[in-house]
């Protein structure tokens, strides 16, 4: 198969990216970005559904800040990426827009095999 | 039915209100400077006249009269009953710059002076008026303190506050007058007035306009000021009863501004984590706005698709901005909006949002 139609990469787990990181790995034609929240990876496309910037790539990965209770507080700890035209926020885990709930970012399948981390082009379950 | 939610009523001059005031700010207003207590004013000169010619009689009309003739009896033959009206919601007219007046301890007791007045001399007297409290947003507790002495009576149906500020309403500064609007259920009402004059700041960034048709083009300005901070500063969220009437500040601009807001929230809501919603849709639900002056465009087509954005058949209530040189004849207005939406903007969007009971016969 050439490379412009594998419908996997493969990461050692050494290069696995920790929290607040991304890690950007091409898979066939796509760009795929993949991050760790809380100990969980997510892969997601990197483009950002509102105007096609390169979100993942280029974006941040910012933790929310909410307020609890009458008081400012942050929200779970690097679980959203910010788009770098925008600055619109997205979630890690879901993909969702966290201000426009009509955009959702492409997300792929994401699992540890053995020793590596495997993406692919699948919707993840 | 018909609610007409701005019309201006007043004093002749400050003298008026002596009756009502305490000894020492009476003293103030009858011996201060040469001729009486003067107020901070516009510094443009209207050059056909702030008011509608047939609503006062020129030949006795004093020099200094704010709103000469102006009484209950001419409100009552010229509007109530010439329209109809079901319902008028009254405005300040010099009043109004009570807000803007330096001294913040002297104008709290004029406020509470012409609240006296107002509540003498035309809301016990004509059950189809009701008053906005004139406060003081420069003096945030003594404006408190006022709204709890009278916002529980009936005949008072909101809280008003002029366009020209210190401080734009949404600041935490203005939070014990929110707090007291919280308590009594009252709406505040936005309505331009006295920008650039006294303490208010400037009407625009772009320096001190000339003449009085740029004020009046742009003096929208320091509503739509008001209207960012209040939505950005969360206040519906802290005071989720709370209801605002932006008054006179035209629609259009308003369409504009609210896309333009929702789009920078999403960028820039970690600024400001207690507005946790599009600022539009706290619009929806508590804010409300005046139709006079209806923008006409030469091309009247254009009018509808350019408020459609402001959602005005649940947002849009009539005003006639009665005595002034602008003011909108209500069939005439009405008549430019769609059939369909003439109901909830003649009366059923001011009923709800002043929480009218039913209508009184005179």
């Amino acid at each position: 198969m050439s490379p412009g139609r594998a419908r996997e990469a493969r990461i050692p787990l050494a290069h696995a990216p920790g929290p607040g990181a991304v890690r950007i790995v091409e898979v066939g034609m796509r760009r795929v970005a993949v991050f760790c929240v809380d100990g969980r990876f997510h892969a997601l496309a990197d483009r950002c559904p509102h105007r096609g910037a390169p979100l993942c790539s280029r974006g941040q990965v910012v933790t929310g800040i909410e307020v609890r209770d009458g008081a400012l507080a942050t929200g779970p700890p690097d679980a959203l990426v910010r788009c770098p035209w925008h600055k619109w926020d997205f979630e890690i885990a879901s993909g969702r827009c966290a201000v426009d709930p009509r955009l959702r970012v492409r997300r792929y399948t994401v699992e540890v095999d053995d020793d590596e981390l495997v993406v692919s082009l699948s919707n993840p379950p | 039915m018909l609610v007409d939610s701005d019309v201006h009523v007043g004093y002749e001059t400050l003298l008026d209100l002596c009756d009502y005031l305490d000894a020492p700010t009476r003293e103030l207003v009858v011996h201060s400077g040469t001729n009486g207590l003067g107020m901070p004013t516009y510094p443009w000169y209207h050059p056909t006249g702030w008011l509608r010619r047939d609503t006062y009689d020129r030949e006795t009309t004093g020099v200094g009269a704010q709103l000469p003739g102006q009484d209950l009896q001419r409100v009552q033959e010229k509007l109530l009953d010439a329209y109809d009206v079901t319902y008028a919601i009254l405005t300040p007219d010099e009043a109004a710059a009570f807000a803007v007046l330096p001294n913040a301890e002297l104008a709290a007791r004029l406020c509470r002076g012409y609240n006296n007045w107002l509540l003498e001399r035309y809301l016990e007297e004509e059950p189809r008026v009701r008053g906005l409290l004139v406060v003081t947003p420069q003096h945030p507790e003594a404006a408190a303190e006022e709204i709890r002495r009278l916002g529980h009576r009936d005949e008072f149906v909101g809280v008003f506050l002029p366009g020209g500020a210190r401080v734009p309403y949404g600041s935490p500064v203005h939070e014990p007058l929110w707090r007291a609007c919280a308590e009594l259920a009252l709406p505040v009402a936005v309505h331009t007035h006295f920008e650039g004059v006294g303490i208010a700041g400037p009407v625009t960034a772009a320096g001190y306009p000339d003449h009085y048709v740029e004020y009046h083009t742009l003096c929208g300005a320091g509503m739509y000021g008001h209207f960012v901070s209040i939505l950005c500063h969360g206040v519906f969220e802290r005071y989720p009863g709370t209801r605002v009437i932006m008054m006179e500040g035209g629609l259009v601009p308003f369409v504009g501004l609210l896309w333009r807001l929702d789009t920078n929230w999403r960028a820039c809501r970690s600024e400001i984590p207690y507005c946790r919603r599009p600022p539009s849709e706290y619009v929806w639900e508590h804010v409300r706005f005046t139709t006079q002056p209806l923008e006409e465009p030469s091309d009247e087509r254009l009018l509808l698709p350019a408020i459609e954005g402001l959602r005005p058949w649940e947002t849009l209530c009539y005003a006639s901005d009665y005595p002034h040189w602008d003011f909108d004849e209500p069939t005439q207005t009405l008549h430019r909006l769609p059939a369909e939406w003439r109901d909830a903007v003649a009366h059923g969007n001011a009923l709800s949002f002043y929480r009218l009971g039913a209508p009184v016969s005179a």
